[in-house]
């Protein structure tokens, strides 16, 4: 037994749990988000109990789990929805309290604009005080005519009422100008034509404002019946509903069609109800056109940064400077250069051009309050470190040969460099970029200071000159984790909901490392291979 | 030719522009440290003044006032006259006379009385009886003077020589007038009452009011304490019932009348008078009417509860200073009390409970501040902060912050001075002097509150019992005082990181020593793996820890403190069960599989020991442990702890530790390590020998590293914790970190301010330990590198 404790085999099984324990920790943290993240928009069951007290609950089932220090006994946890019924989403219910369970065939799960899901029967569609009859086949083609309708006021209230606003908004910035020139009767006419257009304005929006209440009016008047579990009859205006489906009814395939269909709602809608129902399409769009900017900052420095570590500096005294503040770039906690980025691109640039271009809309900031420029530059200073050491990497895998060779022919050292050098270690940069779009794409507490919101009302471009507005704010999906599950109002109703952006956003990183690291590893293997 | 010129001109070109953009990382470095600093630097500047003025005005004047904008100052003169000065320019604007004095119309003019201030001494220990005789002519006359002021708010309460109050409202009305401010001073309500049916000279006055009721307690010259109480109910027709009280209190500062011992009498019976008179050379009443302090010429206080107006008792008597208290005056909040003495010298002081042996609440000095060089003659308190003025007769001004206790700023006015004021929004002071001067300076005092004790020191804060590190940025009411100790953030971040290090360390190592030197070659994808790991954002791991992991462990705590024993149990049973595994089972896996062949059993153990958690809670905790825990250790389980944050950070560091120490372990030599084993050592002996010292310094450069990113760890903490800005070691409570604590409240704090500043010097902190561990650990690493390139 000693010598077996001498040979050290047992310490090196002491290593091996820790690699063990490493492991399991990630995969497990994996397989966490993914079992969470995916479950979410899959058609569930509707499940009644009827209760020994004589009530009868319907909802989905969440999850079940024994009660300590009893035998055989557990409890369940339901998502009854109907929160403008019951004011709760869920609800626990033990085992002994159930009379007899079923799953009705035609229960059907509603979901709504507002208040959540709703389960229930169809009772039928109300006409003026009789209800008739409906059929859910009739529901669904009315809730698609409705559907055409509701597209139409969208539209009406974001294009064209937005459009409305932005040239009055031009306006009115206009005539502030005007009026603070000195007077004369050029400018006098041009403040009367100025009003002249505000007015037409005016009278255009409240045209389009009389047709959206028509519509509205429209669309409110169709209302529908629903039983509940408990006998009760709740009216449901149509225009609330958003979808009817009788998931008890349905097959696996028909379930996984529906599974993707909502999946992909996720992907490309907006949120609704304070960012805990809907799709995560904003969010998705402002990581994306953030990570974009940032590359176009961070690309020029990072790679003139490692080509005058690789090729010019040699180990002098800069060199060893510049790679020590690399390190320390990469070292900096995020929220530093947060704070960094608040007060010296928000507050010192971005109030300077407010004050040089922007005078007008003052004391309303345009440039200087957060933004998706100032977030984008914030973090591009976050990376350079990666797409230095990546491009370093690049170019140390250029065969010497290959320079030799050049230089033999007479190029100077730039011809080279630029010809013959960065071509060959584009592999590199390309694995710098996409490891720094990784980073960025996960970062949240530098965003939190230099631009991100909970909700942004408009996106960062749009068909409104100059198309591309890098003043506005914008949503991130690693914010919108945080806020959705940290700060929204119904946490236990919107966890989910987090689960899913948390896999969309761990799957978009986990992409692109893998892609950074099969990249770099081909790259190794060739370089391994030219050095020979 | 001039192609090649051409090109040589490109070739030197780039270079620069090369060798310019590579060095900018340095200075982004640079800004990135030099603006910070910038932010934070101002916080210790001090006050500064902007701009002197110096106007004359037309006689003694004994009261002074100004408007918000500092646009008109108002000077009440010794007869009453009172005149309306427009600041930039120093002309009268208007001129009044307050009903109830009989001195000579306003117009006239007065000769300034040049032997004293308003401010007297106590006449005792300025040795000059004579003092108050001096008054007496001026009554033959018929004339009546302004020997004593109280400004509670916009109410002016002063009392003449010859008995009476005046109270007069002087308020300045707003209007615009095509976008221009116009301030117009008025002065309304003026009463006349007669306080002292003896007519004797009125040496202090103090008055306090609320909507019904007024209070004024005034001491004569013959040291006589008079209150005076007015409560004027409405009922419902708008006529009032007045109740009114009028009250000698003097037998109450009389020593037969207390029944506290002195502590010195000593002292006391030297210096007094033949009458056993007590000489009262201060007076001070709270906004509340409920205390009234006394300062008297042996340097004694009188707490005086004047709560039930019938029935005012001593409350406390205490000894503050060897000399009179000449001047007594409350710090913004009315609670701490600010005293001035005939040396000189000024201290806070605060009703604080004493813990032994009685729990009584006793006045104590909470804070000292510089000292003037002559009797400190006026304490006017700042409407903004815990900042006041002090004036001694030589007429030197201090502007001094009581928490901070650091004094601004020093000021002088030219003659004896006769009256001060401070700006409503504490940027401006006024004063005048016998030489008939009036000195207006404007002044910066941006961050009175800060100073290094501040932020890094126990401070004693009004309402606390000790001096205490406190975090607390913003509060409800509009006379909170903020209180910055960085202290117990610090303390956070530290505690985060150490525990999350405790963890992350050594799985780190050990799992990268494994990686390094034991596993089998086919299964090296492991390692890319965890790296992948390392870029896993941190609020992933943040949402997961506050809301799957800190729920799941407070339910199944008893199993986390029987896990580690499950997993050693089952380690032991999948050794034994290797030892007797068959070797043709094995195959070419006989070694290097250790750590996926351990992985069902490390699951069984973690669900075995889940699964026995309300046994083991049974057992062990007696059937509740957060009441377990509560009773045998005295800790309170947070369901955010700091033993959360430890793994949810020991997922982010361990990747990294991981990584950074396999790469220096796999970089030692082949050499080194084939002449271990052939020298007869056992694979353990060579990787503990061997490669950890070998390798040692990269470990060194991963744990520093890690440690960088733990300490600047932002959505984690802020996410995992509570955000409790306590200091605790305990593993159950939660703490606020350096950089949760930025990321919490600077979206709230106002641009330049004195919060906004200290964030800034939080990310400072953070900068600066960051800097110095990663300048390290690449140092290290730089050197390993040359080190290597000669193995």
């Amino acid at each position: 037994m000693r010598g077996f404790f001498k040979s050290g085999n047992p310490y090196i099984w002491l290593t091996a749990c820790a690699l063990t324990i490493t492991i399991l920790m990630m995969g497990g943290l994996v397989a966490l988000i993914m079992m969470n993240g995916l479950s979410v928009f899959w058609p569930h069951n509707i499940i009644k109990f009827a209760l020994k007290d004589g009530s009868v609950v319907m909802g989905e089932m969440v999850k079940r789990e024994p009660i300590p220090f009893k035998k055989d006994a557990y409890r369940t946890k339901l998502k009854i929805g109907n929160r403008d019924v019951y004011g709760l989403d869920f609800r626990w219910i033990e085992n002994v309290d159930i009379e007899f369970r079923e799953y009705p065939a035609h229960a059907l799960t509603f979901e709504r604009r507002e208040w959540g899901n709703m389960y229930g029967f169809l009772k039928g569609i109300k006409q003026n005080d009789d209800v008739l009859p409906l059929t859910v086949e009739n529901l669904i083609s009315l809730l698609e005519e409705n559907h055409s309708l509701v597209e139409r006021i969208r539209y009406i209230e974001k294009s064209v009422i937005g459009d409305i606003n932005f040239k009055m908004e031009k306006y009115r910035l206009a005539l502030k100008r005007l009026t603070s020139e000195e007077p004369s009767p050029k400018v006098h006419k041009k403040i009367e034509f100025l009003h002249a257009k505000m007015e037409n304005l005016e009278k255009t929006y409240r045209e389009k404002e009389h047709v959206l209440a028509e519509l509205y009016s429209g669309v409110m008047r169709k209302e529908i019946v629903v039983l509940l579990a408990s006998d009760e009859e709740k009216i449901v205006p149509l225009f609330q509903v958003i979808r009817v489906y009788a998931p008890n009814e349905m097959g696996a395939l028909s379930k996984l069609g529906f599974y993707t269909k909502k999946f992909w709602e996720f992907l490309s809608e907006e949120p609704r109800e304070a960012n805990t129902e809907g799709g995560i399409f904003p969010a998705i769009f402002g990581t994306v056109m953030m990570v974009f900017l940032m590359s176009i900052a961070v690309v020029p420095l990072g790679v003139l940064t490692a080509v005058y570590l690789k090729e010019y500096a040699g180990d002098t005294i800069i060199a060893r400077i510049i790679r020590i503040s690399v390190s320390n770039l990469a070292g900096i906690p995020s929220i530093v250069f947060g704070i960094f980025g608040l007060g010296f691109f928000i507050y010192l640039i971005g109030g300077g051009i407010d004050k040089l271009f922007f005078s007008e809309t003052l004391p309303a900031p345009t440039f200087g309050t957060g933004g998706i420029l100032w977030a984008s530059l914030t973090l591009a200073l976050l990376t350079v470190p990666v797409v230095v050491v990546a491009t370093e990497e690049g170019l140390s895998a250029v065969p010497k040969s290959l320079r030799e060779g050049s230089f033999a022919l007479g190029a100077t050292k730039f011809e080279t460099i630029w010809k013959i050098v960065l071509p060959h270690a584009t592999p590199g940069i390309l694995t710098g970029i996409i490891l720094a779009i990784a980073r960025a794409a996960g970062e949240v507490a530098p965003l939190m200071l230099t631009g991100v919101v909970k909700l942004a009302p408009s996106l960062p471009i749009d068909s409104h000159f100059p198309y591309i507005h890098l003043e506005r704010k914008f949503m991130h999906l690693g914010f919108h984790i945080y806020d959705v599950g940290f700060q929204s109002p119904n946490i236990e109703a919107a966890i989910p909901m987090v689960y899913t952006t948390t896999f969309v956003l761990l799957l978009i990183i986990l992409v692109l490392n893998t892609t950074a690291i099969i990249i770099r590893n081909k790259l190794r293997k060739w370089y391994s291979a030219a050095s020979l | 030719m001039e192609g090649l010129k051409r090109r040589r001109f490109a070739d030197k070109t780039a270079r620069w522009v090369i060798t310019i953009g590579g060095s900018i990382t340095i200075f982004v470095v640079i800004a990135l440290f030099l603006f910070i600093l910038s932010e934070v630097y101002p916080l210790f500047k001090g006050a500064k003044v902007l701009k002197e003025n110096a106007y004359s005005v037309h006689g003694k004047v004994v009261s002074l006032g100004v408007d918000e904008y500092q646009e008109i100052a108002y000077t009440v003169y010794q007869d009453g006259n009172v005149e309306f000065i427009s600041l930039p320019g120093g002309k009268v604007m208007k001129r009044y006379h307050i009903a109830g004095m009989t001195g000579p119309s306003a117009t006239a003019q007065h000769n300034p009385d040049k032997n004293h201030g308003i401010f007297t001494l106590p006449s005792s220990l300025q040795g000059k009886k004579e003092n108050t005789h001096e008054e007496i002519p001026q009554k033959f006359l018929g004339q009546n003077t302004i020997t004593s002021v109280c400004k509670d708010n916009d109410r002016l309460v002063l009392g003449t020589s010859d008995g009476k109050i005046l109270t007069a409202f002087i308020t300045f009305s707003e209007s615009f007038n095509s976008e221009k401010r116009i301030i117009t001073p008025e002065i309304l309500r003026e009463e006349t009452l007669q306080i002292d049916e003896k007519e004797q000279e009125i040496k202090h006055i103090v008055s306090e009011s609320d909507d019904s009721t007024v209070t004024t307690v005034a001491s004569t010259i013959d040291d006589r304490l008079l209150l005076k109480y007015t409560e004027e109910r409405k009922t419902l027709f708008g006529t009032g019932e007045k109740t009114e009280l009028k009250k000698n209190i003097t037998d109450l500062l009389n020593q037969s009348q207390l029944n506290i011992p002195f502590e010195s009498p000593g002292l006391r019976s030297n210096l007094i008078d033949p009458e056993n008179r007590v000489g009262i050379t201060s007076l001070a009443l709270d906004s509340f009417m409920e205390n009234l302090y006394v300062g008297t010429s042996f340097g004694e206080v009188f707490r005086i509860n004047i709560r039930d107006k019938e029935n005012p008792f001593v409350q406390e008597w205490i000894k503050v200073s060897d000399k009179a208290v000449t001047a007594l005056g409350f710090v913004l909040g009315d609670i701490s009390l600010i005293v001035g003495d005939y040396g000189g010298s000024v201290s806070v002081w605060m009703q604080v409970r004493e813990e032994i042996p009685s729990s009584e609440v006793v006045l104590k000095k909470i804070h000292a501040l510089k000292s003037h060089t002559a009797p400190v003659v006026a304490v006017v308190p700042s409407k903004r902060n815990k900042g006041f003025l002090t004036m001694a007769s030589d007429g030197m001004i201090h502007l001094n912050h009581a928490t901070s206790e650091q004094t601004l700023l020093n000021l002088h006015s030219k003659a004896t001075p006769t009256a001060l004021a401070f700006s409503p929004r504490g940027n401006g002071i006024l004063v005048t002097d016998l030489d008939s001067n009036l000195f207006h300076w404007s002044i910066s005092n941006p961050h009175p509150e800060v100073t290094l004790k501040t932020l890094f020191g126990r401070v004693w804060y009004e309402g606390y019992e000790k001096p205490e590190f406190v975090w607390q940025s913003t509060g409800g009411t509009d006379d909170f005082e903020p209180k910055l100790s960085l202290v117990p953030l610090i303390f956070g971040t530290i505690k985060g990181t150490v525990y999350s290090l405790v963890i992350a360390v050594p799985i780190g190592i050990l799992a990268a020593l494994y990686t390094s030197q034991f596993l089998h070659k086919r299964i090296k994808f492991i390692k890319p793996v965890i790296e992948i790991m390392a870029a896993l954002p941190s609020v992933i791991l943040g949402f997961l820890a506050g809301l799957w992991f800190a729920p799941f462990i407070e339910k199944v705590f008893p199993a986390v403190v029987i896990a580690p024993l499950c997993i050693i149990l089952f380690i032991a049973i999948a050794l034994f069960l290797w030892k007797f595994l068959p070797a043709r089972l094995k195959g070419k896996y006989r070694y290097g599989v250790e750590a996926l062949f351990l992985i069902p059993f490390i699951i069984g153990a973690v669900y075995i020991s889940i699964h026995l958690n309300s046994i083991s809670e049974s057992i062990l905790f007696r059937g509740d442990y957060r009441e377990w825990l509560l009773n045998i250790l005295g800790l309170h389980y947070d369901q955010r702890n700091a033993l959360i944050v430890g793994f949810a950070m020991g997922f982010a560091v361990i990747p990294l530790i991981f990584t950074i120490s396999e790469d220096s372990m796999s970089n030692v030599p082949g050499n080194l390590i084939s002449a271990s084993l052939a020298l007869g050592a056992t694979p353990w002996q060579t990787a503990v020998r061997v490669v950890l010292p070998t390798a040692s310094p990269g470990i060194f450069s991963a744990i520093m590293i890690s440690f960088g990113r733990a300490v600047g760890e932002t959505m984690i903490v802020l996410m995992a914790t509570g955000n409790t800005p306590i200091m605790d070691w305990s593993l159950f409570n939660g703490f606020r970190a350096l950089s949760a604590n930025i990321a919490v409240e600077i979206p709230e704090a106002p641009v330049g301010g004195t919060l906004y500043r200290v964030l800034f010097l939080a990310a400072l902190l953070l900068f600066i330990t960051t800097f110095m561990v990663n300048t390290a650990a690449e140092m290290i690493r730089q050197k390993m590198r040359k080190k290597y390139r000669k193995l």
